[in-house]
């Protein structure tokens, strides 16, 4: 019998492991944009350790090619990251009373596909916390700087996520973890007020797509408080 | 006008600075409020609408193509509830839409 924590990480160590598909076609297509930025593979896999944010990186190297600057390019990847404020504060209980260095640790490997596993485990009554994150988390990260370790290395040999499907292959799992996460009609209100809302700004071109998630997440909660209980 | 140079190992530690702090200001916040009445409602509801947020947004920017796809993807995830499953469907489903040039 395995102690419990250890359980856990290889629980999250498995859930985690349809996904590490679709972060390595896309960890592939990082280091490929990182080689025309003129990162080395030190860099690039350092940056995916101690980043660990997917989207947030590949818009700053963006930025970077695109010449706008070091300030531009903090600030366009720290924009797409204040989201994982909400990750992290959503998924309070788990790191309640654990000493500084844990919760350093547990905070850095959350990141929306580890936090949505841990909440859709939890939806189905069964038992995910802190070491299931963490086992998620580590799987997500070993994955992500080894392909895009790769992705530098091999940067004229590999196709476009696009070609192959792939770039929907996070839609899909998030709509499969939406499906887990759903608790019955009281969900109906504050979900149809984030969908509809976070649309309309995407569409109209109001405001950029990483603050229509945070707007449309708080939105959505704001509802779900008024509502009381039935 | 000299060529802009910037330097990647800079951006990369003031990039993860920053994010670790985000995540750490999210633990902070997430303990300061209270675990009962509408502080607590809103924070419980917050994952599935943030969930729900993401998935608009995607659906949102892409094009009827990533419409149907998405449609596909649910219709698999209600009955199944399976993440393998429904990803699968939806993969097949967008490349199947544009490799054929349906639904352009």
């Amino acid at each position: 019998m395995l102690p419990a924590f250890q359980h856990q990480f290889w629980l999250g160590l498995r859930d985690v492991s349809p996904l590490a598909i679709g972060v390595a076609v896309y960890g592939l297509a990082f280091g490929l944009l990182a080689a025309q930025a003129g990162m080395s593979e030190l860099q690039v896999g350092a940056m995916g350790g101690l980043v660990f944010a997917g989207s947030s990186q590949i818009i700053a190297v963006e930025r970077m090619t695109a010449g706008a600057g070091a300030a531009a390019a903090i600030i366009a990847g720290l924009a797409l990251n204040l989201r994982l404020i909400l990750i992290t504060a959503s998924i309070r209980d788990i790191y309640r009373g654990l000493p500084w260095w844990r919760v350093v640790l547990g905070a850095h490997f959350a990141s929306d596909e580890n936090w949505a596993l841990l909440l859709a485990r939890r939806a189905r009554g069964q038992e995910a916390g802190y070491w299931y994150l963490v086992g998620a988390g580590a799987g997500l990260m070993v994955t992500w700087i080894c392909a895009s370790v790769a992705g530098v290395a091999f940067a004229s040999a590999i196709p476009e996520p696009r070609a192959l499907g792939m770039d929907f292959a996070f839609a899909a799992a998030f709509i499969a973890i939406m499906r887990s996460l759903w608790r019955g009609r009281t969900d109906l209100l504050p979900w149809a007020v984030s969908a509809v809302g976070v649309a309309a700004l995407v569409m109209t071109e109001t405001i950029a797509a990483s603050w229509a998630i945070i707007i449309g997440g708080l939105v959505g909660a704001a509802v779900a408080s008024i509502r009381a209980h039935d | 006008m000299t060529e802009m140079t910037t330097d990647p190992t800079l951006i990369i530690l003031v990039l993860a600075a920053g994010t670790l702090s985000v995540r750490l200001l999210g633990v902070v916040i997430g303990q300061g409020l209270p675990t009962e009445g509408a502080w607590a409602r809103a924070l419980n509801a917050l994952p599935g609408c943030l969930i729900v947020s993401l998935v608009s947004v995607i659906l949102a920017s892409g094009g009827r193509r990533e419409w149907i796809a998405g449609a596909i993807a649910l219709g698999v995830a209600i009955p199944t509830r399976s993440l393998p499953l429904t990803m699968i469907a939806g993969i097949a489903a967008i490349w199947t839409l544009r490799h054929f040039g349906i639904a352009a």
